[in-house]
């Protein structure tokens, strides 16, 4: 039997970003002191030790200046099985008390940030843990750092809205995914009421006003009739020596669009390259080197972890009629990476997962990229 | 120096010896009964002179006083790192402050290690504590209180449900707790978005529950093999298990369960000349209501319509929706004065199936896209009389 995956299209606004980054040095613009969160959402770094971390709650993305800028020693694996844990311990709580995020790591430390959630409730704590190379995790206080905020683009006014009718406004609109890309900052995020699925990009350094104007991108796949779904995760890539982003869906294709596209009221056409299939959700997607050649793994909820070469995508044809379940860009599962929550680089030879252990421990661990 | 002693909870098993007699306190902060710390006295005057000299890092303080929150596995427990907080020398004893809050039902142990005291003289014996915070009440009060839409017959292409509580909920692997069941009793495979992130409002009492896009039969043909999520003709129910918790741990008093049959699927724009208005007397403060001849979304109804009087500005007043909101009533703060008012309504208002103002939910992407994530209005004016 075959079925027909038909959520591909959407349309996203992009804030637009100033073209060309100044001279400023990328900290010039960052405040020091107390950096405050109502909720942590996904993280990403930046260049210099900078780390941006998503604040769903407020609306906003706050960039954090890390100082953690020494470069990493030798090579050196991490295995911390029962991560969640040893952070409830840290911190304090029972285990089912605490919620990862989001897991990356700092690129030039390879120390391991990790987005956490103390309690589960309205009033639960957001809070940053680190793991450095020895596996103990530790809180990382924000009390005194130095750091800036973006504020989201047509993000919905916390207060009375409604006329006076009710206290408090009810949309808040999750972001899904950020990356840092040159200048820029891209957001992808879905809101609680409206179904629109949004992909933003604002430039960084934050300007305090003026986040831009918004331009529409959107894919054609699957013949006239479209849908909107939102992008669950994506990764900024080169094909040939162009910057692309690749975007996967919740509901599973994956698209790509020239990030020079992103103008002024431009519309932007992807091209869907694969289709991954239903009863699935990707959750997150990493570019490597590996033989001279490039390859994109993508974790997933139900078939595991794909690996893709990316010469494949470069030819890829666009999917424009409607597909029987998987279809496009070739992919191999890559065995023995079972449960897999999270995903990101470690470094040039290795990837970092988290991911499901024995009797609800979540291990934290690199593994040689396949 | 706080003083509100829990002694009822606090187990203190220390050694005594004559010269020095390290002693561990859990005391409560009068000025935050939530918050706890830890105390030592008993101390030697050179050590604490040396103590308050010292500028050791949290990692050396933790050799003195450590602070472990245990999660009742003996074994599990040994290797875990110690808790986070601040270390201070105040009066003649050292404080260990937590960073967070204690947590409800959990034991937490001090342990007091006077072998890492710097200096010579007396130092005592080991010292350890334990304290164990009173459990939150379980006791299951929480309800399902409204799912909108709260129509008995909903469109084929149904995009969502909000899922009102009557108190805050718990984060987390909640799509568990919510099923689809069909009238054969099965439960319908993989129905919704399923988001990490989960799309509550900030009070955590409403639940957006998507239904997943690539469930949503459209056009003629069907959805092969997985099949779409909903069907017309048929019956289904909303079935959320009264398992899944509350913020404070509880669970739900009871199981919620919604019926309801699916008609024929929704692929028309909306078009407001279709909403009948009718305005209220002036000098009352009658309802404002609108008719509409389908069901509105629950939130962006009460969310994107607005009343504006003769110049222009918004009013402020109570908005109600009811007869499975069909009807939206606007009770102003003030009485209506008399002459020109307007009703103002953003395009990106959905029905139930998320069509828009001017666009259907599905359409030729390269038509219509203009209209996406601009605030346009539509208004439909009324006289006061």
């Amino acid at each position: 039997m075959k079925h027909i995956v038909r959520c591909a299209a959407t349309v996203l606004a992009v804030g637009l970003f100033s073209t060309i980054a100044s001279a400023e040095g990328l900290k010039d613009g960052m405040k020091e002191g107390k950096a405050a969160f109502k909720s942590m959402g996904p993280l990403a770094f930046g260049p210099e030790g900078i780390l941006f971390i998503a604040d769903t709650k407020s609306a906003a993305v706050i960039a954090v200046d890390t100082a953690d800028t020494k470069a990493a020693g030798a090579e050196k694996a991490l295995k911390v099985d029962g991560i969640n844990q040893k952070i409830a311990a840290l911190l304090g709580t029972a285990t089912d008390q605490i919620l990862i995020d989001d897991v990356v790591v700092n690129p030039i430390s390879r120390n391991v940030y990790l987005a956490v959630s103390r309690g589960r409730g309205p009033t639960a704590i957001p809070v940053l843990v680190r793991v450095k190379s020895d596996g103990q995790p530790e809180v990382v206080s924000l009390d005194k750092v130095k750091f800036s905020r973006g504020e989201l683009p047509d993000a919905p006014v916390e207060g009375v809205v409604g006329e006076g009718n009710r206290q408090s406004n009810p949309r808040q609109e999750s972001i899904t995914d950020i990356a840092f890309f040159q200048d820029r900052v891209l957001i992808a995020g879905l809101a609680n009421e409206e179904f629109a699925s949004t992909l933003r990009a604002i430039p960084f350094p934050f300007k305090t006003v003026a986040n831009g104007t918004s331009v529409e991108i959107y894919h054609g796949a699957h013949g006239k009739f479209e849908t909107r779904s939102p992008v669950r995760t994506f990764v900024p890539f080169n094909i040939g020596n162009e910057p692309h982003l690749l975007a996967a869906y919740t509901c599973t294709p994956l698209v790509q669009f020239p990030i020079s596209d992103l103008k002024p009221g431009a519309k932007i056409k992807g091209k869907t390259i694969a289709e991954l299939g239903n009863r699935n959700r990707p959750i997150d997607m990493i570019v490597y080197q590996k033989g001279g050649k490039d390859y994109l793994l993508l974790a997933n909820s139900s078939r595991g972890v794909m690996k893709f070469g990316t010469d494949s995508i470069e030819q890829a044809e666009s999917i424009t009629t409607r597909v029987a379940d998987k279809k496009g860009l070739g992919y191999e599962t890559v065995e023995g990476w079972k449960d897999v929550n999270h995903l990101d680089r470690f470094d040039e030879k290795n990837a970092l997962v988290l991911r499901k252990g024995e009797a609800g421990a979540l291990n934290l661990e690199s593994l040689p990229l396949p | 120096m706080a003083a509100g002693f829990f002694a009822g909870v606090l187990l203190l098993c220390a050694l005594s010896l004559p010269a020095a007699a390290p002693a561990l306190s859990w005391i409560n902060d009068r000025t935050d009964t939530n918050r706890w710390f830890v105390e030592v006295s008993g101390l030697g005057a050179s050590a604490l002179k040396e103590l308050r000299q010292s500028n050791w890092t949290p990692a050396q303080w933790q050799r003195l006083l450590t602070v472990h929150a245990e999660q009742g596995d003996l074994i599990g427990d040994i290797g875990m790192p110690p808790m986070s907080g601040g270390y201070a020398v105040e009066a003649n004893r050292v404080r260990f402050t937590p960073s967070f809050p204690l947590e409800p039902g959990l034991q937490y142990r001090a342990s007091f290690y006077p072998d890492k005291l710097p200096g010579d003289g007396e130092r005592g014996r080991f010292v350890t504590a334990a304290f164990k915070m009173p459990a939150r009440s379980t006791v299951a009060t929480t309800v399902v209180k409204e799912v909108y839409p709260t129509a008995e017959v909903l469109p084929e292409n149904l995009l969502k449900f909000y899922v009102h509580f009557s108190a805050p909920m718990a984060r987390g692997h909640i799509y568990d707790h919510i099923h689809l069941r069909d009238d054969t009793g099965k439960d319908v495979e993989l129905p919704f978005l399923e988001i990490d992130e989960e799309l509550w409002d900030p009070g955590m009492t409403r639940l957006t529950l998507f239904i997943d896009p690539g469930r949503i039969k459209r056009g003629v043909t069907p959805l092969e093999e997985i099949g779409p999520a909903l069907e017309e003709g048929r019956r289904y129910s909303l079935m959320i298990a009264s398992e899944w918790k509350d913020a404070a741990g509880a669970p739900l008093r009871r199981a919620f369960q919604r019926r309801f049959k699916v008609g024929p699927p929704d692929r028309e724009a909306i078009d407001p000349a279709k909403w009948k208005v009718q305005p209220p007397k002036a000098r009352t403060r009658e309802a404002l209501t609108i008719v509409f001849p389908e069901p509105i979304d629950h939130a962006l109804a009460q969310r994107v319509i607005r009343v504006m009087d003769g110049a222009d500005q918004t009013l402020a007043g109570q908005i109600m929706l009811a007869d499975e909101e069909r009807r939206w009533t606007f009770v102003p703060a003030q009485s209506w004065a008399e002459g020109r008012h307007a009703v103002s309504v953003q395009k990106t208002i959905e029905d139930l199936a998320g069509n828009n103002i001017g666009k259907a939910f599905e359409v030729d992407l390269f038509e219509g896209v203009q209209r996406r994530f601009t605030n346009a209005t539509v208004k439909l004016p009324f006289e006061v009389r």
